[in-house]
């Protein structure tokens, strides 16, 4: 796991934020490469009955993803596709050359917009991180969600994460703790009546210094139905949601079924997966 | 489509405590004199109990008289009630002026009966011939074309896919006049999306709202009305809802879809006066473009032709 080390000791001054890069922070806080390669591979088997080797990543930032699945078995191959270079080359540098010739090999990055790129096809396309929810307009997912499925090998499978619960539509911040820094995800706004949703992700570190809107999201909170609709119309034959197990004391275990009914809860996330 | 909802009182932690508030039952005189007395639930009508509890047709009409004299400027006249149950509001409306009709349509020959001996007959021959109703699906697109249709109560949640309540829209905007207007009601907020039950008190009895469920994977709900006397006796569930909640942009993206040519939305103001133990709506509604969201909240949709 990459740390923060943009060591530069000499100078006093500097605060912790100063010194930090939101990169890492991000990846340290909210992603879990080695979790979602495992759950894919294991979904894509259970519907096709055969292993995936070609992976996109849509929205991939600095690719970490990518890297992971390519690292994961030697014949898996990688695509990443994302709107800004700087990050893709913050992921070259930190992820992709470290993990070697072989592995580098075998990992793609793209800078476009995820609508445009529909080839090569791939086994799997995957969008975490709730980054599709960019697209506020339902023609614009549509058409979204219509190029994944063109891009798609015929038995393809295209993966992604939503966000819900009854908290999810309320404005409020949540704090994790990860020793060296704090993060704070801040749902700033929700609309009701457009379900416009305005996020931040801010770093706070233990000198007070902070990372303030270290990353800032202008989305629309799409609902599990609405993009049940939307998955369908844009030609995948089958959708399936996941819900994940939860301990004795209600914490998520990491293990995910196929529920026919499940009860609400104040906040949830979880996977989707759409059969071309 | 037979009755209709519940209007979830627009919400509060305090209902939930409901009971709280009612006194012990006075209770116990000589014991049951008559054993076999029926209880107040067996004597109870549940379209008569439905009526005082969740709707308010006189509310209704003004607000949305209001509104077609604003965006139209003239009064309406010929109005379409559908899923109308009893037809209260069809009644309603053409007592209000005597150039006034109304057609009620509804999938339930029960209710639209009751409707005529107790609605539409008392309100004497007047009225009651200026009211037509129409066992039929209210995707039905032979009927004369309207003013205004009204969908109230939610009833409409019963499409539970894009396809069916599409479909409707279409059919509820072809059913207007050039310059028709259709209306409906919502609900949403936190609680609207859980599991939950709501007490208040009606004329005689207390009304209660369950939802049972809500699955957020599809927006199914399935809620309950219920009402419990003072003698402990119940109509448990006497109505059943098996909706799917459809969102403010959903609605809005459909009704566009569907013909309409612009979306209002009219936010019920709630009061939020803390010593208001229902924080009741105070029937003042407010157009709103933008809204926090609130645990719960009712919203009434009109769309323009």
């Amino acid at each position: 796991m990459p740390r923060s080390s943009a060591v530069s000791k000499p100078k006093p001054a500097r605060t912790l934020a100063q010194q930090a890069d939101r990169h890492a922070l991000y990846e340290r806080a909210v992603q879990d490469p080695e979790g979602d390669v495992k759950f894919f591979a294991r979904t894509y088997r259970k519907i096709r009955g055969h292993d995936p080797i070609s992976m996109r990543e849509d929205f991939c930032g600095t690719a970490a993803l990518c890297c992971e699945w390519a690292r994961s078995a030697p014949e898996r191959t990688a695509l990443g596709v994302d709107l800004s270079q700087d990050t893709m080359n913050w992921g070259l540098e930190h992820h992709i050359v470290p993990a070697g010739r072989d592995v580098a090999s075998r990992v793609t990055l793209v800078c476009d917009d995820v609508r445009a790129v529909k080839r090569p096809k791939v086994d799997l396309t995957c969008a975490l991180n709730f980054s599709y929810y960019c697209f506020k307009q339902r023609a614009e997912l549509l058409e979204y969600f219509a190029s994944v499925h063109a891009g798609l090998n015929r038995d393809g499978v295209f993966l992604l994460d939503m966000l819900g619960g009854t908290e999810a539509i309320l404005e409020g911040n949540t704090d994790n703790d990860h020793g060296d820094f704090i993060y704070r995800w801040e749902q700033a706004k929700f609309d009701a009546f457009s379900h416009d949703f305005q996020c931040f992700i801010h770093f706070l570190f233990p000198d007070g210094s902070k990372i303030y809107r270290a990353f800032s999201y202008d989305w629309r909170l799409w609902m599990a139905p609405e993009l049940r609709d939307l998955l369908l119309e844009a030609g995948f034959s089958k959708v399936h949601f996941y819900w994940e197990k939860t301990d004795a004391k209600g914490e998520g275990t990491g293990v995910f079924y196929e529920p026919d009914y499940v009860e609400n809860q104040e906040i949830w996330w979880t996977y989707l997966a759409a059969e071309r | 489509m037979s009755k209709k909802p519940a209007k979830p009182t627009p919400a509060t932690k305090t209902s939930k405590k409901p009971a709280a508030k009612k006194k012990p039952v006075a209770k116990k005189k000589p014991a049951a004199k008559k054993a076999t007395r029926p209880t107040l639930a067996e004597r109870a009508d549940k379209h008569a109990l439905y009526q005082v509890s969740v709707q308010s047709p006189g509310v209704d009409i003004e607000f949305f008289e209001e509104q077609f004299a604003k965006y139209r400027g003239r009064k309406p006249l010929r109005m379409r009630e559908d899923f109308c149950g009893t037809a209260l509001l069809s009644t309603e409306w053409c007592k209000t002026d005597p150039q006034r009709t109304a057609h009620g349509v509804d999938l339930d020959a029960a209710t639209l009966a009751w409707g005529r001996e107790h609605n539409l007959e008392p309100a004497g021959p007047d009225v009651a011939r200026r009211v037509k109703l129409a066992q039929a699906d209210v995707r039905e697109t032979r009927f004369a074309k309207v003013d205004l249709t009204l969908a109230m109560n939610f009833s409409y949640c019963v499409f539970h896919t894009r396809e069916q309540l599409g479909e409707y829209f279409a059919a509820a905007c072809k059913g207007l006049v050039r310059d028709g207007v259709l209306a409906l009601e919502v609900y949403g907020g936190t609680e609207s999306m859980s599991v939950l039950e709501e007490e208040r008190p009606v004329r005689g009895a207390t009304y209660i709202w369950e939802q049972e469920k809500f699955c957020p994977i599809d927006h199914r709900t399935l809620c309950h009305i219920s009402w419990r006397f003072k003698d402990r006796s119940q109509i448990k569930r006497a109505f059943t809802y098996d909706w799917r909640l459809w969102t403010l942009p959903e609605l809005h993206e459909l009704l566009l879809a569907a013909g309409f040519k612009a979306v209002k939305f009219y936010f019920e103001r709630v009061d939020g006066d803390p010593d208001d133990e229902f924080l009741t709506g105070t029937g003042d509604f407010v157009e709103h473009t933008e809204i926090d969201n609130q645990e719960a909240w009712l919203a009434y949709v009109i769309a323009l032709k």
